[in-house]
C-alpha cells in the first residue's frame, strides 16, 4: 500500500486519478443509453468526425472544448440528417459521416507544424498532463448530465423501449432523442482532450455492456457501469504506473478485461444449459 | 487540364501511388457494396482498428506488417462472430469493446519503441506516397482474389444479405457466407491499410458504395460497378488534389485524407443531385406520383 499512496503523491497523478475516475463514472452512467439504443457506432464516430473542431479551436486558439462542442453538434446534425435520407441507411450515413470528419482533421492538421504530436494524443489523450481546467469542464459537464438523464429518465428509458408508445403518450420524441444524443456528444467531448477518442468509446460502452451481463435493471445498470467504469481508471493509472506504459491504453484493457471476465462469468450461452435458447435463423445480424 | 490531371504522374513515386489508389478505390467501391446492403459499416471500422496490434507487433519484432495484420484481422474477425452469438451483448457493444480493446494493445505494443508518435503516425495513416512496387503487386494480387472469390459466390452473398431465411432454407451456411465476408472485408483492410492507413480505410469501403446507393438501385451488380468507378476516380482526384495544393500552392495536403475528402465531396455531390432531380420531378407531377418519382430518381 505504501507503494500506492507513493504513486499518487503527485500532484500530476492525483489530477489524472481524479480525471479518470470522475469520467469513467460519467460515460458509465452515459454509456447505458449507448448500449440500449445501440449507440456505439455514432459514438465512435461522434468521436473521430469531432477532430476537425480540435485542429479548428487550436488555430483560432479557442479552448479546445468550445471548438469540440460545437463542431461536434455539427456532426450530430448531419448524421441526423444524412439517416433520414431515404436510400441510406442511419449506420452508413454514420460511416460517411466519421471518415470524411476525421479526413478533415487530417488534412487540416497536416498542413501546420507538430502534425504527429497533436495526433496522437487526439486519438490516445495524454491523461497525465490533464489541467485543472480539464478537471473542472469534466465536472461541470458530469453534473449537467448526469442531472439531465436523472430528470428525463423515465421518458429516455421508454423512448428506448418503445418510441410509439412515448409519442402516443404526447413526449416530443425527436426533442428527447436530441437531448440524449447531445448528451453523449458533451461527455465526448469533455472526454476526449484528457483520455483521447479510442478511451472515450471505450469507457462509454465498455462498463454498460459489462452491467448489462449482470443485471437487467436500468438504474442498477448504470451504478454497476460508473463503478467499473471509475474502479478501471484508477487500476490502469496503477498498473501503467508500474510498468511505464502508456495511461490511456492500460485503462482501455483494464475495462476490456473486466468485460471479458464477466462475459466468461455470466454470459456465455453453453451448448448445454438454461441459456441456450434457440436463435432465430439468421445467425450474425 | 492535362497539366493539372497528368502532370503529377510524371514522377516514379506519384504513378505507384496512382496505381495503388486506383486498385484499392476499385476493390474497396465493390466489396463496400455488401459492406453497405448488410450495414457492416462499424463492423469494417472495428477491423480497421483491429488489425493494428497485429502491424504494431510486426512493426517492432522487424517482420512483414501485411502479415502481422493479417494474424490480427482474422482473429478479430472469427472473434466477433462468436461474440455476437451472445444475446446479452449487442453485436455494436461487441464491436465497440473488441475494438477499442486491440487498438490499446496495439498503442501499449508501440508504445514501447523509442520513435513512438513517428510509429503510430505511420501505421495509422500509411503512406500512400511511399508505396513500392512489390505493395502494388501485394494490393493487386489481394484484390483480384477477394473479386474472384466474391465474383464466385455473388448470388449466394446477394440472396443472404436480402433474404437470410431463404439463404438457409436452400441449404446454404449463413454463418459460413458471412465468415467468408468478413474474411474478405478483412483481406482489402489488410491490402489498403499501408497505403492510407488504419483509419481512412473506412472511407474506401463506405463513402463509395454509399454514393452508388443513391444513384443506382437497379442491380447489386451496377451498384458495384458505380461503386468501383467512384472509387477510383476518387482516388486519382485525391492524388491530383493534394499534389495542386502541395507543390503550386504550398498547402501541404495529406494525400490519403485528401483522397477521403474527395471522396466525400463526390458523395455530397451525388447526394445533392439525386435530391435536387427528386424534388423537380416531384414537383412537375402530379402529388400522388411523388413516391414513385423519388424512387425513380433515385435509381
Amino acid at each position: 500500500m505504501s507503494g500506492l499512496s507513493a504513486t499518487f503523491s503527485s500532484p500530476l497523478m492525483q489530477r489524472a486519478l481524479l480525471e479518470a475516475i470522475m469520467t469513467g463514472a460519467l460515460a458509465g452512467v452515459v454509456g447505458v443509453h449507448v448500449v440500449l439504443r445501440r449507440l456505439s457506432f455514432f459514438t465512435m464516430s461522434l468521436t473521430h468526425a469531432t477532430f476537425p473542431g480540435l485542429v479548428i479551436a487550436e488555430l483560432l486558439g479557442i479552448s479546445l472544448f468550445t471548438g469540440t462542442a460545437v463542431f461536434g453538434l455539427v456532426v450530430v446534425a448531419l448524421i441526423a440528417l444524412l439517416g433520414r435520407v431515404r436510400a441510406l441507411d442511419s449506420s452508413t450515413a454514420t460511416g460517411v459521416v466519421l471518415a470524411g470528419g476525421f479526413a478533415l482533421g487530417v488534412v487540416l492538421i497536416s498542413s501546420q507544424p507538430g502534425f504527429t504530436k497533436d495526433l496522437t494524443a487526439f486519438l490516445v489523450g495524454s491523461i497525465l498532463t490533464v489541467q485543472t481546467s480539464d478537471l473542472v469542464i469534466t465536472a461541470v459537464v458530469g453534473v449537467a448530465v448526469v442531472t439531465v438523464l436523472a430528470v428525463l429518465h423515465k421518458e429516455l428509458v421508454l423512448g428506448a423501449f418503445d418510441p410509439a408508445n412515448l409519442a402516443a403518450l404526447g413526449y416530443p420524441v425527436l426533442l428527447l432523442d436530441g437531448a440524449l444524443l447531445v448528451a453523449i456528444e458533451l461527455t465526448v467531448v469533455a472526454a476526449i482532450p484528457a483520455v483521447g477518442t479510442i478511451l472515450a468509446v471505450a469507457l462509454i460502452v465498455a462498463p454498460a455492456a459489462t452491467a448489462r451481463l449482470w443485471t437487467d435493471r436500468i438504474g442498477m445498470s448504470m451504478v454497476i457501469a460508473s463503478t467499473v467504469g471509475a474502479l478501471s481508471g484508477a487500476v490502469g493509472l496503477v498498473v501503467s504506473n508500474q510498468w511505464d506504459i502508456a495511461a490511456g491504453p492500460t485503462i482501455v484493457v483494464v475495462v476490456s478485461t473486466i468485460f471479458a471476465v464477466s462475459l466468461l462469468v455470466k454470459g456465455v450461452s453453453w451448448p448445454v444449459g438454461r441459456q441456450a435458447a434457440p436463435r432465430a435463423a439468421s445467425p450474425v445480424g | 487540364m492535362s497539366r493539372l490531371f497528368i502532370e503529377p504522374f510524371q514522377a516514379g513515386y506519384l504513378q505507384r501511388a496512382l496505381i495503388e489508389a486506383v486498385i484499392l478505390g476499385i476493390v474497396g467501391g465493390i466489396v463496400g457494396v455488401h459492406v453497405v446492403l448488410r450495414r457492416l459499416e462499424f463492423m469494417a471500422d472495428a477491423l480497421t482498428h483491429t488489425v493494428f496490434p497485429g502491424m504494431a507487433a510486426a512493426f517492432v519484432l522487424g517482420g512483414s506488417l501485411y502479415v502481422g495484420a493479417l494474424i490480427t484481422g482474422v482473429a478479430s474477425a472469427v472473434l466477433l462472430t462468436l461474440l455476437t452469438r451472445n444475446r446479452r451483448v449487442t453485436s455494436d457493444a461487441a464491436l465497440a469493446v473488441l475494438l477499442t480493446g486491440f487498438f490499446s494493445i496495439g498503442v501499449i505494443i508501440v508504445s514501447r519503441s523509442r520513435t513512438y508518435t513517428a510509429d503510430l503516425t505511420t501505421l495509422l495513416f500509411g503512406r500512400v506516397l511511399a508505396v513500392d512496387v512489390a505493395q502494388i503487386i501485394a494490393t493487386a494480387l489481394t484484390g483480384l482474389a477477394v473479386l474472384v472469390v466474391l465474383w464466385a459466390l455473388h448470388k449466394e452473398l446477394v440472396l443472404r444479405a436480402f433474404d437470410p431465411e431463404a439463404t438457409a432454407a436452400l441449404g446454404y451456411s449463413v454463418t459460413t457466407l458471412d465468415l467468408v465476408l468478413n474474411v474478405l472485408i478483412t483481406l482489402v483492410v489488410v491490402s489498403a491499410v499501408r497505403a492510407v492507413g488504419s483509419v481512412l480505410v473506412i472511407a474506401l469501403l463506405v463513402t463509395p458504395a454509399a454514393a452508388a446507393q443513391l444513384l443506382v438501385r437497379r442491380s447489386v451488380g451496377a451498384m458495384m460497378a458505380t461503386a468501383a468507378v467512384i472509387g477510383a476516380v476518387g482516388g486519382w482526384l485525391g492524388l491530383v488534389v493534394s499534389y495542386e495544393g502541395s507543390i503550386h500552392h504550398g498547402w501541404r495536403l495529406a494525400s490519403g485524407g485528401t483522397i477521403v475528402l474527395v471522396l466525400t465531396a463526390l458523395f455530397a455531390s451525388v447526394l445533392a443531385g439525386t435530391a435536387t432531380v427528386a424534388t423537380l420531378r416531384r414537383h412537375g407531377r402530379r402529388p400522388g406520383a411523388a413516391a414513385t418519382t423519388l424512387e425513380a430518381a433515385a435509381s
